[in-house]
């Protein structure tokens, strides 16, 4: 099948859920609000879910091997590999190299070490050689542990033969050191501060631009109607009340 | 190659439209504010035409400030977030 009867599809399921939310759950109802809540949920768990896959994480690891592996890449699972330059996104198969490693409570950890380039995620690794030859330095055994921090992003998930890409690997004192994840504090923030920014920018966009044409509007009404005005009231629904506490303290309106 | 062409000019896109957003932000809010200051001082409105152009002559005094230029900062920014990350990836 090609990808526009896929895409056809998921259009037709999205249509088809509106249409029967819009007939089963009627406004006001309390179905209606559970699947907001449910909506919303979702919403939360996917992007939660990819920042936890896309921001660096620290792993305290003792590296007791690595290896080199033809990787088939032609099916689905292609998202959780890396596409390292312009070529990659081509092959069906290539050699992906790895780092095997042993956690301080014994469980063991595979990392795959694969160049990002310039495309996502945004870590433009370019050196997978030298980490491979890091790692390699820095191999030891249980008995005499050289534990290291492994920064890394992705998820491990042994039924679809997902792993983590390593992204720089550091010798630390032991295995209970503390890292303070100091570029996930930052880009966090900044995204929050973005976040924010956009409320307030469109909030500005919704005073100044939107409410001064619906109050003109509502004025209208006003002289033609009471009802009408209730209604347009209405219209206006919870950006137009919020628009008009904001008008109670503003000043007189431009001319 | 490719990747980094796209990166370029899907990159140079996103931050245009922010530089825009942010630019009608940013005269919006500093008109917003010399309207307020006006009508606190003049509590009767005042004379509408010399409101027009205290405003006008505020938003003139806008397009010489500061604050539009550091909405440059926006390309700025990530050009730099993109050199150190470069650097701290591959060769720290």
């Amino acid at each position: 099948m090609s990808g526009y009867v896929y895409w056809g599809i998921v259009l037709l399921v999205i249509v088809a859920a509106v249409v029967a939310v819009r007939i089963w759950l009627p406004e006001g109802s309390a179905g209606r609000r559970r699947l907001k809540w449910a909506i919303w949920a979702l919403v939360i768990l996917v992007v939660g879910g990819f920042l936890h896959y896309t921001l660096p994480q620290h792993d305290i690891v003792r590296v007791v091997n690595t290896y080199q592996e033809r990787q088939d890449l032609d099916d689905w699972t292609r998202i959780f590999w890396a596409s390292p330059d312009d070529q990659s996104t081509g092959l069906i198969n290539r050699d992906v190299q790895f780092l095997q490693t042993v956690k301080a409570n014994g469980k063991p950890m595979v990392y795959r070490n694969e160049d990002t380039g310039w495309s996502w995620p945004p870590y433009f690794k370019f050196d997978t050689a030298n980490l491979q030859t890091e790692a390699e330095d820095l191999k030891s055994t249980a008995a005499d542990p050289q534990w290291v921090s492994v920064t890394h992003y992705g998820w491990r998930i042994v039924y679809f033969s997902a792993f983590p890409n390593a992204v720089a690997i550091k010798p630390v004192a032991g295995p209970d050191v503390t890292i303070i994840p100091w570029v996930n504090i930052v880009i966090l923030t900044a995204l929050a501060v973005l976040l924010l920014l956009f409320r307030r920018m469109w909030l500005q966009f919704r005073e100044r631009s939107v409410d001064p044409v619906l109050e003109d509007i509502g004025g209208v009404w006003d002289d033609v109607d009471e009802r009408a005005d209730q209604a347009a009231d209405k219209a206006r629904g919870l950006w137009g009340r919020i628009g008009g506490w904001f008008g109670t303290w503003k000043g007189k309106p431009r001319r | 190659m490719i990747a980094l062409i796209r990166l370029a000019v899907f990159g140079f896109i996103g931050l245009s439209v922010l530089y825009l957003l942010l630019s009608v932000y940013s005269r919006s809010v500093r008109r917003e504010t010399l309207e307020k200051t006006w009508d606190a001082d003049h509590a009767e409105g005042g004379d509408p035409a010399a409101r027009d152009a205290y405003i006008e002559a505020g938003m003139q005094e806008y397009q010489k400030g500061l604050r539009r230029k550091l909405i440059w900062l926006v390309y700025v920014i990530p050009m730099i977030v993109i050199a150190v990350t470069v650097y701290l990836v591959n060769y720290q």
